[in-house]
C-alpha cells in the first residue's frame, strides 16, 4: 500500500502552485490593461498579482531558500509560466534587421538565421521577448551576439547596424485594399567590428 | 436533552467531513489500468525523438557558449540562475567535460545523443524509468540553457516528462514488462497520476480560454487572422485565408468556448468524446496550419493519455463512491 496522505499533500501543494502561477499571469494581463475589462479593475488586479507572487515566494529575498526551492520546483515541473498563449490578443511580431557596411561602401541587409524551421520558431520567440520592457537591460548584449553570429559569416564587414522594431500586419480589410505590413523601429545599435569584437554605440 | 442535540449535531458534522474527505480521496485515487500510461510513454518517446531530430542541425549553434553559437547559452542560464542556482543547465554537464578530457562540443553532442536514445528507449519501453528521468533532465537542461529561445512547447514537454518520470512505470506494453515480469502496479496509484494529468489539462485550457475571452480580438476573428499571418506561422497564404474571412469570428469564438468549458464538458460522459475530438482537431490544425508541430504533438499526447485511453477498471470507483454515499445516508438516518 502506498501513503495516500503524502500523495494527497503533494497534490495540494502542486496545484496550489499551478493556481498561483496561472492567476499571477492572468492578473498581470488585467493590470497591464491588455484586456477588455474596465480600467478601474487594474489596481485591484495589480494587488491580486502581488498576492499570487507572494504565494510563489517571489516577494522573498533573492537568496531566500524558500524562494529558490519554489523556483527550482516550478522549473523542474515546467509550471513556471502561465498558459496565456496568444491571449488576450495576438501581439505584433518583431523583426531584427542587420545592415552590413563594407569597406568598399557596399551595404547588405541580413537577419540572424537558424538552419531548421523548428529552431527558427525559437528565434522569433527571442525577438518577441526583447521587445518587452523587462528585457531592456539585456537588449544590447543579446543584439550584439546576434550581430556577431552574422558577422562570423561575413568577416570582411566593418560595421553592423542592428535595427529592431515591431511589425503590424494588415487586417483583412486592409489587405484587400492592398495595404501591407508596417514596420515601427523600437531601437537600434551600431556595432563596429575590430579584432573580432563588437562595440555597441 | 440539549447536550444530546449538540452531540448529534457534532456527529453529523464529523460524518459530513469524513464523507467529504472520503469522496475527495475516491476522486483522487480512482482505480485505473495502465493503458493511459502506455499512451503517455509512447507519445512522449516520439515527442523526444522528434524534438532531438528537429534541433539536430542547430543543437550546437543554440547551446554553445558565447562566440560560438547564436547568442550563447550564458544569458539564458544567468536568467535561470537568478531564479535559482539549483535549476539544471547544460553548463553543469559541460563543466564535467574537462575531468574526462572532453571538449564542450563533445559534451553537447553526447547530451543530444543521450536525449535521442532516451526518446527511443521510451518509445520501445526499454529501461522506462531511467529513460524517462534522462529525457526529463536533458530536456530541462536544454530548455533552461536556451531559456530565451524557449516557447510553450518546452514547458509542456517538461511537465509531461515530469509526470511520466514519477508515474508507476513500466506499463504492460513496455519491453521491460516482457523481459522482467513485474507484479501489476497499484491501480489506485495509476489512477492518481492520471488524475494529476487530467486536472492539469483542465487548468491549462480554462486559464488559456479565460484569457482569450478577455481579448476582443478573439470575438471578431482578428486574433485568428493575426495568428495565421504572422511569420513564422504563416504557412497558409493570406489570399486563401481571406476567402474564409466570414468563418474566422465563429472559429475564434469556438476556440474560446471550447477551452474555457473544457473542465466541465470533458468530465461528462456524454460530452467527453466530442470535446476531446474538438480539442485534438484544434491542436492538429495548430500543428499543420502554423507549423507548431512539437506543441501540437505534446498536447495531443497529453490529451489522449488523460482522457482518450480507456483506463477504468470495472466499476470500482462507482462502487466505492456508492459505498460511501450509502454509509453517509445510513448514519444520518
Amino acid at each position: 500500500m502506498f501513503p495516500k496522505r503524502i500523495y494527497a499533500a503533494w497534490f495540494g501543494i502542486h496545484f496550489l502552485l499551478i493556481t498561483a502561477v496561472c492567476l499571477a499571469g492572468l492578473f498581470s494581463l488585467i493590470a497591464e490593461g491588455a484586456t477588455m475589462l474596465p480600467s478601474a479593475l487594474e489596481p485591484y488586479a495589480r494587488k491580486a498579482e502581488v498576492a499570487a507572487a507572494w504565494l510563489l515566494a517571489k516577494e522573498a529575498a533573492a537568496s531566500s531558500p524558500v524562494r529558490r526551492g519554489v523556483a527550482t520546483y516550478l522549473h523542474a515541473a515546467g509550471i513556471q509560466a502561465g498558459y496565456t498563449f496568444f491571449a488576450p490578443n495576438v501581439p505584433d511580431y518583431h523583426r531584427l534587421t542587420l545592415e552590413l557596411f563594407y569597406d568598399d561602401g557596399r551595404v547588405e541587409h541580413e537577419s540572424p538565421r537558424l538552419r531548421g524551421k523548428a529552431a527558427a520558431l525559437r528565434l522569433d520567440s527571442l525577438l518577441d521577448r526583447l521587445a518587452k520592457q523587462s528585457y531592456e537591460p539585456i537588449r544590447e548584449p543579446i543584439v550584439k551576439r546576434l550581430a556577431f553570429s552574422v558577422w562570423r559569416e561575413h568577416p570582411d564587414v566593418k560595421k553592423i547596424r542592428a535595427v529592431f522594431g515591431s511589425v503590424t500586419p494588415p487586417g483583412i480589410a486592409e489587405l484587400e485594399r492592398g495595404k501591407t505590413e508596417t514596420f515601427q523601429p523600437i531601437f537600434s545599435f551600431d556595432f563596429s567590428l575590430r579584432d573580432g569584437h563588437g562595440e555597441g554605440q | 436533552m440539549a447536550m444530546a442535540k449538540d452531540n448529534e449535531l457534532r456527529d453529523k458534522s464529523e460524518t459530513a467531513s469524513l464523507f467529504a474527505l472520503r469522496s475527495s480521496l475516491d476522486f483522487l485515487f480512482p482505480s485505473e489500468n495502465d493503458r493511459w500510461l502506455s499512451v503517455l510513454r509512447i507519445g512522449l518517446g516520439l515527442q523526444t525523438v522528434v524534438y532531438a531530430l528537429f534541433l539536430r542541425s542547430d543543437w550546437h549553434y543554440l547551446f554553445a557558449s558565447s562566440g560560438k553559437g547564436l547568442v550563447g547559452r550564458e544569458v539564458g542560464e544567468a536568467i535561470a540562475s537568478f531564479d535559482s542556482p539549483l535549476i539544471p543547465k547544460l553548463s553543469w554537464l559541460v563543466a564535467l567535460g574537462p575531468s574526462v578530457n572532453m571538449s564542450e562540443e563533445a559534451v553537447l553532442s553526447i547530451a543530444w545523443a543521450c536525449l535521442l536514445c532516451a526518446g527511443c528507449f521510451l518509445l520501445l519501453g526499454l529501461f522506462c524509468r531511467s529513460a524517462a528521468i534522462v529525457a526529463w533532465f536533458l530536456h530541462l537542461c536544454a530548455a533552461e540553457s536556451g531559456g530565451l529561445l524557449a516557447y510553450g512547447a518546452d514547458n509542456f514537454m517538461t511537465t509531461a516528462l515530469f509526470y511520466l518520470m514519477l508515474s508507476p512505470l513500466p506499463d504492460q506494453y513496455s519491453f521491460d514488462q516482457y523481459v522482467v515480469k513485474t507484479k501489476p502496479k497499484n491501480a489506485q496509484l495509476l489512477g492518481f497520476w492520471r488524475r494529476v494529468l487530467q486536472l492539469h489539462l483542465c487548468f491549462v485550457y480554462f486559464i488559456g480560454g479565460l484569457a482569450k475571452c478577455l481579448g476582443n480580438g478573439w470575438w471578431n476573428g482578428a486574433n485568428l487572422w493575426r495568428s495565421l499571418i504572422r511569420p513564422p506561422f504563416n504557412l497558409v497564404s493570406p489570399d486563401i485565408l481571406v476567402r474564409f474571412k466570414y468563418a474566422l469570428p465563429a472559429l475564434g469564438i469556438s476556440i474560446c468556448l471550447l477551452e474555457v468549458s473544457y473542465p466541465v464538458f470533458i468530465w461528462m460522459k456524454k460530452t467527453r468524446r466530442i470535446w476531446l475530438i474538438c480539442i485534438l482537431a484544434m491542436h492538429a490544425a495548430i500543428g499543420l496550419l502554423m507549423g507548431l508541430y512539437l506543441f501540437a504533438l505534446v498536447m495531443i499526447v497529453m490529451n489522449l493519455a488523460a482522457f482518450g485511453a480507456n483506463g477504468r477498471i470495472g466499476s470500482h470507483r462507482w462502487l466505492s463512491w456508492r459505498k460511501s454515499t450509502v454509509a453517509f445516508v445510513e448514519i444520518n438516518s
